[in-house]
Parts: structure tokens; C-alpha cells; sequence
């Protein structure tokens, strides 16, 4: 059990190694030199040469691409992730003093998924085609379509200008979870729904539930002990994986309620194109994301005995 | 009808001379004070650097009102006195500043001429900035009075240093840890990307603000910032929507518009530069184009009517009665074809024009500082050209990295920028971005837009100019130069700044550069 962990964990630094030379050479070609804009940032005008000269200078920018790139991961390797070329501060204190705010709204808008799919999902699969059942569909369908950056507009419109509920934006109390924890959660709930409402179906036909039904279990027990306990388990997965979309698709609503996070240093950082941040926030996205995988699985085995360590049935997602 | 200053802004276009100070509107609407003296303000995004020597926290872009610089500038760009009492320029190329006494930093240090050398230090080892402050150009000659020698000669320092770049910081301090200034207002504490508040300075050395203390929360999406405006979660917002002014007036919501400080403009590419020839090397067709487009029906119809029909780009307010020298262009599309038609553009296949078999097809690079910024004004400019035989490809930059990139590579023909003026120095922009030599050496606009000959002579006399009066008079003259004569810059509109805010903030007057705006009239009624 300790092996396959310390193994999955060692499947880390290819990974990290993969994204990190995907994401620097992505943010070399894009266009625009991070220098520039630095100081168009910090000055409002256009640089002179030799003010640009400064700025190169002071980030290492005057070096090679390759070069940088090399300083950059022998940097990593030992937890510096270099300047930000935004604010010049460490890029790794950047980062860590935002991984709570993300993770917090992340844990929140999975909450939120949970509490609405599974429990519509189960409804809709046992009342199979009932008016129930077409309702949730159509909602699910309508949730999964809606875009979040809209779905955070009108929430706030409701929630905060109409009714004076709650805060419009920042981060607070427990209230100023909401909002964006609905917008984020309301999205992959509607995927959930859908999910748990199929592997329920699906179970609900397995000849051992019939069985069940047959000795006379009680059908509270049948659902409980037969159904749920194995359609469920897609779900979980499921979940998990989309925890980890949720690091890094929360930056539009991030931006939109002003959630001091990670997704919003990373939009920033991509208009700055401050590259060290990009990297960083790349590589703290996928750890997070294949530590999460590596629970999920762990999650998994504990759920499901059928499965056994080393023939796990999910394949590597970062 | 709640739009107060929107009098003053119509009448900085039109009127200069009838209207009185802009400062006049906002003490109409007087009220009881309320109990609470905490204002919250709905900032853009938060821009501040926070280390090394470049550090601007509460300085640059949003001015958080911590800090002074020697000189302030009006929104009518007059040059006050602030930290500095009196100056004058000592030939060949020194300014002697006399400081105010009396005055003390917030942490209780007086403030004096080594806070002047510390801070004017500091700059010179990022570049010295647009003053050319070098290691050695500041000199302590008393507590109360310091001497600059910029690097290069300078005639036109003192418009310079109102930008807040400049504005003085306490002596061994740093803005990126602790924000120690002589402002009305006192450094509370900063979060990035949240919010940074300040309160009121009770020792200040003018007249002490009203308020208690203000809350700058950054929002970064406008509609994010319009609807915390309506949640009553801030008190104040800056640059609302435009799409949503009416909604917010007929919600009861002031809205306060600055005079113009900014400008919607193309520039168009003059030369062959980095391989690409562009047609509007023949001037006839660039005063078509500037003759094609409807800026009246542009304001109305793409800027909501929030934006000024004045064809400038030092704003006129600076240029004062030489601003009359800019004549702009009429709308007159039947002058435009004629323009085409002298240039040998004649009719073509599919309405487009044609000269030796080639279209008349331009490229309209959308834009600085991003395409975001422009809205639909290219889609506006294509239709208009459209109508006069000139076809329009639209090349979006989502951002200035990515626009600055394409400067350099040279490609296009027409390019979409909207640029501030933030000091008082009326020939920073023309000299910046337009004159051969430039200002600070070729930044990317000289290859493809530097027009040469006597705007360039106009340009060094108005940067070597003791008056300056007679500095806004060459100006004036240069920008007829490059907008009436030569068509380099082809402008659109005049921007002002729009701030929205509740009906309980009073005394809040816009400053159309937005960097200048001073919070310490504001009050909150109940």
C-alpha cells in the first residue's frame, strides 16, 4: 500500500517535468515580451531601451529561453519558482498565499454538487421517466449549458441587488461562499445528476439487485446496501476528477466576485505575461490535481474490494 | 437629470473660456454629515508592484491618497503648489524647488529636502522616468530647498512631476512594505487583489479631509463593479459601463464625468516599415479615411453618447485657446471619394476600390491597450469605410503584449489606441510616441508613424521651451501638423472619466486623468 503510493507520488516529477516544458514553451510564443509589459504596468508608458535594459536585467530576462528555462526547473526542484514579473515577489509566497482561498471555494462547490446530484440523481433514476425525472433532465441539461461567467451575473443580481441576501463580492464569512460555490457547483451537479442517475439505472437491472428483491429485503436496504453502494462509485470518481477542473476553471469566477485566489493571479499573470507565475501555477494546479487522482483511487479500493492495488481501472488524468 | 459635471465636460469642449473651475459642480448637493465616515470605492484591478524600486503601493495607477508630489496638477491641468512652494529654472538645466515647511511625513519624520534626494534616488535607479532623473541629479542645498539637473535638458520638468511616479516617499522607507507619505491620508493596511485602506491624517498639513477612512476594494470586471455599486457594497465606483449609465441614473445613482483627458484614435502607418508598405504612405487616402467616419454617430451609437466629438489628442483642456488650432475633420464621405479618386482608387469589384489590380483592403490592428477596451468602435470604422470603397480586415490583440508584439512586427495599416494624458506636459505624447528622435529613443511607434520635418522642429522647440504658454501654442501647432495636415493621427473621440456613486457621497470631483483624483472634499450625507 506505502509502495504504491510512494509510486504514485514519484509520478509526480515526470508529470510536473511535462507540464512545466508545456507551459513555458506555450507562454514563449505567445506573443509580447514580458519585460514591456512590466513596465508598461508599472509606469504607464512605453520603456527606452535602457529602462527595458533594467528590467531584463533585473528579472534574468536577458538570457537564453533555454536558459531561463533550466534556472527555472533547478530552481523548482528546490521549491523556488523564481519572481513573479508582475509584482516581483517570490513566486512560490504568490502562490501558497492564494491555495487556501481556491481550495476552500473548490471544497465548497463540490459540496454543492454533491448535496444537489446525488440525491436528484437517485430520485430521477427510481422514478425513471416521471415528470420528476424529465424535470431534472431538462435542468441538468440547461445547468450544464449555462456559462458561469452569466449564471455569476444573474446570481448576483438576484441574491445580492435584488434581495440584499447576499454579498455581491469578495471574500468574508460563510456568506460570501455562496454565491460563487453555486455558480461553480450548479455546473458539474448538473454532470453528477446525469452520471449517478445512469449507474443507478444501470445497477437497478443487475440481476444480485433482483436477488435482493427477491428474498424479501426490505427496498430502503436494497437501495442502500445493493444499489447505492455500487453506483456510487463512478460518481466518487467522477468527483474527484472534476475537483480538479475546479482549481483551475474557477478564474472566471474568481475575477467576477473578486475572489482572492489563484485562478485570478493566473489570469492576470497570463495578460502580464509573467511567465514564473504561469509555470507555478501550472505545476501547483497539476500536483494538486494528481494528489487528487492518487485520494480518489485510494477512495476507490476502499469503496470497491474488486479492485486491487496496481490494476487500477482509472488511467492517469494530468 | 442627476449628471452633475457632465455641464463641465461639454463645456471643456466647447466653452473653455466661459466656464469656471470644474471643482464648482459636486458642492451643489449639500446635506447633514452622516454619522459614518467610511467611504468604499470600487477600484479596477489592482496594478501596484510591491517590490524592489519600482514599488507604488497607494501611489500608481490608483492613488490611494497617500502620498504628494511637489507640484500637483488641477483638473483644469494648472500646476499648483503642493510639497514644493516655489520653483524656478536655473540655466543650463537645474530646477531649484523651495519645500513647504511645516510638514510631516505619517510615521512623524519632517519632511524636507532628503526625502526629495531619497525619493528622486530611487527612480534614477529604475531609468530616472520621463524627467531624466539621474544618480546625481538631485542636490541638497538646505533642509527646504533641493536642486534637479536632469540627464538630458529639460525645460519641461515641472509638468512632469505631478504624475504620482514622482510623488515623494518618506526618506529609508518603501511603498512595497509600508506606504509612508505626507498625504491626507494615512497607510492602514493592503491586501493584494482585495483592497488597500487608508485613513484620514489628522496632522495633514492643508485643510484635513472629511472622511474617516477609504476602503479601495480592486473589482476588475466592470459589470462586477457596477453591480457591487447596486448591492450597496460600495459606496462609489470608477469607470462604470457605459451601456449601464442610464440604468444607474434612472436608479438614482450620480454619475460624474470628468472634462476630457483621453483619446480614441488610429494612427496610421506612414512608411514600409519591417517589410510592410502600407498604402496610407499616400496621404490623400489618409484624409479620406479621416473624412469617412461619422464621430457623431460613433459617440452616440458606440460610446452611448459618453464620449466627447472633440478630435484631439492633447486633450484641449491643456492646450487652452491653442487647442483651436486643431480643426479636425467634418464628416463628408463625398470628400473622401474625391480623396480616392485623385489617388487613382477607383471603383472595383464588390464595392471595393481598386489601383493597378490592387484592392484597396487595410488592416486595422483592435487594439492598445487592448481590443477590449475599443468595444465596437473597429466594426463602426469598417462599416464606415466600407461606404467609400475601402475594405477593412480587423485584427484583434486581446492584450497590449500581445499589440505590442505586432508594432514591432509592422504589420497593419490602421491602429486603434486610446492613450491618457497624465501629467501636465502637453508635448509628452506627441514627443513619445510621433517625434523621429523620440523622447525616449525609438519605442515602436517611431518606424511606422514618425512623420518628420517641421513637426519635428515644432516638438524640439515646445520640449526646449522656457514658456508655457508658448509650449501649448508649438504644440497646438504640431498637432495640426500631424492630425489636419498629415492624417498620421486620425482622431475619433474625446474620453472622459466616468465615476457612479450613491447619492450620499458628496464633494467627489473627477480628475480627468484619473491618477490625480483627490478624496479629501468627499463626505458622506446621510
Amino acid at each position: 500500500m506505502l509502495s504504491y503510493i510512494a509510486r504514485r507520488i514519484a509520478y509526480l516529477v515526470p508529470t510536473w517535468l511535462g507540464i512545466t516544458l508545456l507551459a513555458f514553451v506555450l507562454s514563449a510564443l505567445a506573443p509580447g515580451d514580458p519585460a514591456r509589459t512590466y513596465f508598461l504596468r508599472a509606469h504607464g508608458r512605453q520603456p527606452s531601451q535602457a529602462e527595458l535594459a533594467i528590467v531584463r536585467e533585473r528579472f534574468g530576462l536577458d538570457k537564453p529561453v533555454a536558459e531561463r528555462y533550466l534556472a527555472w526547473v533547478w530552481g523548482a526542484l528546490r521549491g523556488d519558482l523564481g519572481l513573479s514579473y508582475s509584482t516581483g515577489r517570490p513566486v512560490t509566497e504568490e502562490l501558497l498565499r492564494r491555495l487556501p482561498a481556491t481550495l476552500q471555494l473548490a471544497a465548497a462547490a463540490t459540496a454543492v454538487t454533491l448535496a444537489i446530484g446525488v440525491p436528484v440523481g437517485i430520485v430521477a433514476a427510481l422514478k425513471r421517466n416521471s415528470l420528476i425525472d424529465q424535470v431534472t433532465r431538462g435542468a441538468a441539461m440547461l445547468g450544464a449549458s449555462i456559462p458561469s461567467f452569466w449564471l455569476a451575473y444573474l446570481l448576483i443580481i438576484l441574491f445580492s441587488v435584488k434581495l440584499g441576501l447576499l454579498p455581491a463580492l469578495g471574500r468574508g464569512g460563510p456568506e460570501h461562499l455562496i454565491l460563487p460555490a453555486l455558480t461553480l457547483g450548479l455546473g458539474d451537479a448538473a454532470v453528477i445528476t446525469r452520471l449517478t442517475r445512469s449507474s443507478v439505472l444501470a445497477v437497478l437491472q443487475q440481476d444480485y439487485v433482483t436477488v435482493a428483491r427477491a428474498k424479501g429485503l426490505p427496498a430502503r436496504e436494497v437501495l442502500i446496501r445493493h444499489v447505492l453502494r455500487n453506483a456510487l462509485i463512478p460518481t466518487v470518481t467522477q468527483l474527484g476528477v472534476l475537483f480538479g477542473f475546479l482549481i483551475a476553471y474557477s478564474a472566471v469566477v474568481e475575477v467576477i466576485f473578486v475572489w482572492p485566489g489563484m485562478g485570478r493571479l493566473a489570469v492576470r499573470a497570463i495578460f502580464q505575461r509573467d511567465y514564473n507565475v504561469i509555470q507555478g501555477f501550472v505545476v501547483l494546479a497539476g500536483t494538486v490535481f494528481v494528489l487528487i487522482n492518487l485520494v480518489v483511487d485510494l477512495l476507490y479500493l476502499w469503496l470497491d474490494p474488486r479492485v486491487t492495488l496496481g490494476q487500477s481501472r482509472r488511467v492517469e488524468m494530468a | 437629470m442627476r449628471r452633475f459635471l457632465g455641464a463641465a465636460a461639454v463645456c471643456g469642449v466647447l466653452f473653455a473660456a466661459a466656464c469656471g473651475g470644474s471643482d464648482d459642480g459636486a458642492k451643489g448637493r449639500a446635506g447633514e454629515l452622516a454619522a459614518s465616515q467610511k467611504l468604499r470605492v470600487g477600484a479596477g484591478e489592482d496594478a501596484y508592484v510591491t517590490e524592489g524600486d519600482e514599488a507604488n503601493v497607494g501611489q500608481y495607477p490608483l492613488n490611494a491618497n497617500i502620498f504628494e508630489s511637489l507640484v500637483r496638477m488641477t483638473p483644469d491641468y494648472e500646476i499648483v503648489p503642493a510639497l514644493a512652494t516655489d520653483w524656478e529654472f536655473r540655466p543650463p538645466n537645474t530646477w531649484r524647488f523651495t519645500l513647504r515647511q511645516g510638514v510631516r511625513f505619517h510615521d512623524g519624520t519632517p519632511f524636507t529636502a532628503e526625502a526629495v534626494k531619497y525619493t528622486f534616488d530611487r527612480i534614477a535607479r529604475t531609468g530616472g522616468g520621463t524627467p531624466g532623473l539621474g544618480p546625481r541629479s538631485t542636490k541638497i542645498v538646505d533642509d527646504y530647498t533641493v536642486e534637479i539637473t536632469p540627464k538630458f535638458q529639460n525645460r519641461r520638468l515641472v509638468e512632469q512631476l505631478v504624475h504620482p511616479n514622482y510623488s515623494i516617499i518618506a526618506p529609508g522607507s518603501d511603498p512595497g512594505t509600508k506606504p509612508i507619505g505626507t498625504g491626507p491620508f494615512r497607510f492602514v493596511s493592503y491586501s493584494p487583489e482585495e483592497q488597500i485602506v487608508v485613513e484620514r491624517n489628522d496632522d495633514y498639513w492643508g485643510e484635513p479631509p472629511i472622511l474617516d477612512e477609504i476602503t479601495f476594494r480592486f473589482i476588475p470586471e466592470p459589470n462586477a463593479r457596477r453591480l457591487a455599486l447596486e448591492a450597496g457594497e460600495v459606496d462609489l465606483i470608477v469607470d462604470p459601463p457605459r451601456e449601464s449609465i442610464a440604468d444607474l441614473e434612472a436608479k438614482g445613482f450620480v454619475i460624474a464625468e470628468s472634462v476630457v483627458g483621453a483619446y480614441e484614435a488610429m494612427y496610421a502607418k506612414i512608411t514600409a516599415a519591417g517589410g510592410y508598405d502600407s498604402v496610407l504612405r499616400d496621404r490623400n487616402v489618409r484624409l479620406a479615411i479621416a473624412h469617412a467616419v461619422d464621430r457623431d454617430a460613433l459617440v452616440e451609437g458606440v460610446f452611448e453618447g459618453l464620449a466627447a466629438p472633440e478630435q484631439t489628442m492633447v486633450p484641449s483642456r491643456l492646450l487652452g485657446e491653442h487647442a483651436e488650432m486643431i480643426e479636425g475633420f467634418p464628416y463628408d464621405p463625398a470628400r473622401a471619394e474625391e480623396l480616392l479618386e485623385q489617388a487613382g482608387w477607383t471603383e472595383g469589384a464588390g464595392g471595393v476600390r481598386e489601383k493597378d489590380g490592387r484592392p484597396l483592403e487595410l488592416l486595422l490592428i483592435d487594439g492598445f491597450p487592448s481590443a477590449q477596451a475599443h468595444g465596437a468602435v473597429p466594426e463602426f470604422i469598417q462599416d464606415q469605410l466600407s461606404r467609400v470603397g475601402i475594405g477593412v480586415k480587423i485584427v484583434k490583440t486581446p492584450d497590449s503584449a500581445a499589440y505590442e508584439e505586432r508594432l514591432a512586427a509592422g504589420d497593419g495599416d490602421l491602429w486603434l489606441e486610446q492613450g491618457n494624458q497624465n501629467d501636465a506636459n502637453p508635448a509628452f505624447l506627441p514627443a513619445l510616441l510621433f517625434w523621429s528622435e523620440g523622447l525616449f529613443g525609438d519605442i515602436g511607434y517611431q518606424p511606422h508613424f514618425a512623420p518628420g520635418g517641421v513637426f519635428d522642429e515644432l516638438i524640439v522647440e515646445a520640449l526646449a521651451h522656457p514658456d508655457s504658454d508658448e509650449v501649448k501654442r508649438l504644440v497646438g501647432e504640431a498637432m495640426h501638423v500631424l492630425i489636419d495636415q498629415e492624417a498620421v493621427v486620425i482622431p475619433l473621440a474625446g474620453i472622459f472619466r466616468i465615476n457612479a456613486m450613491t447619492d450620499k457621497v458628496q464633494g467627489f470631483s473627477p480628475h480627468p486623468s484619473g491618477l490625480q483624483v483627490r478624496y479629501d472634499a468627499v463626505s458622506i450625507v446621510r
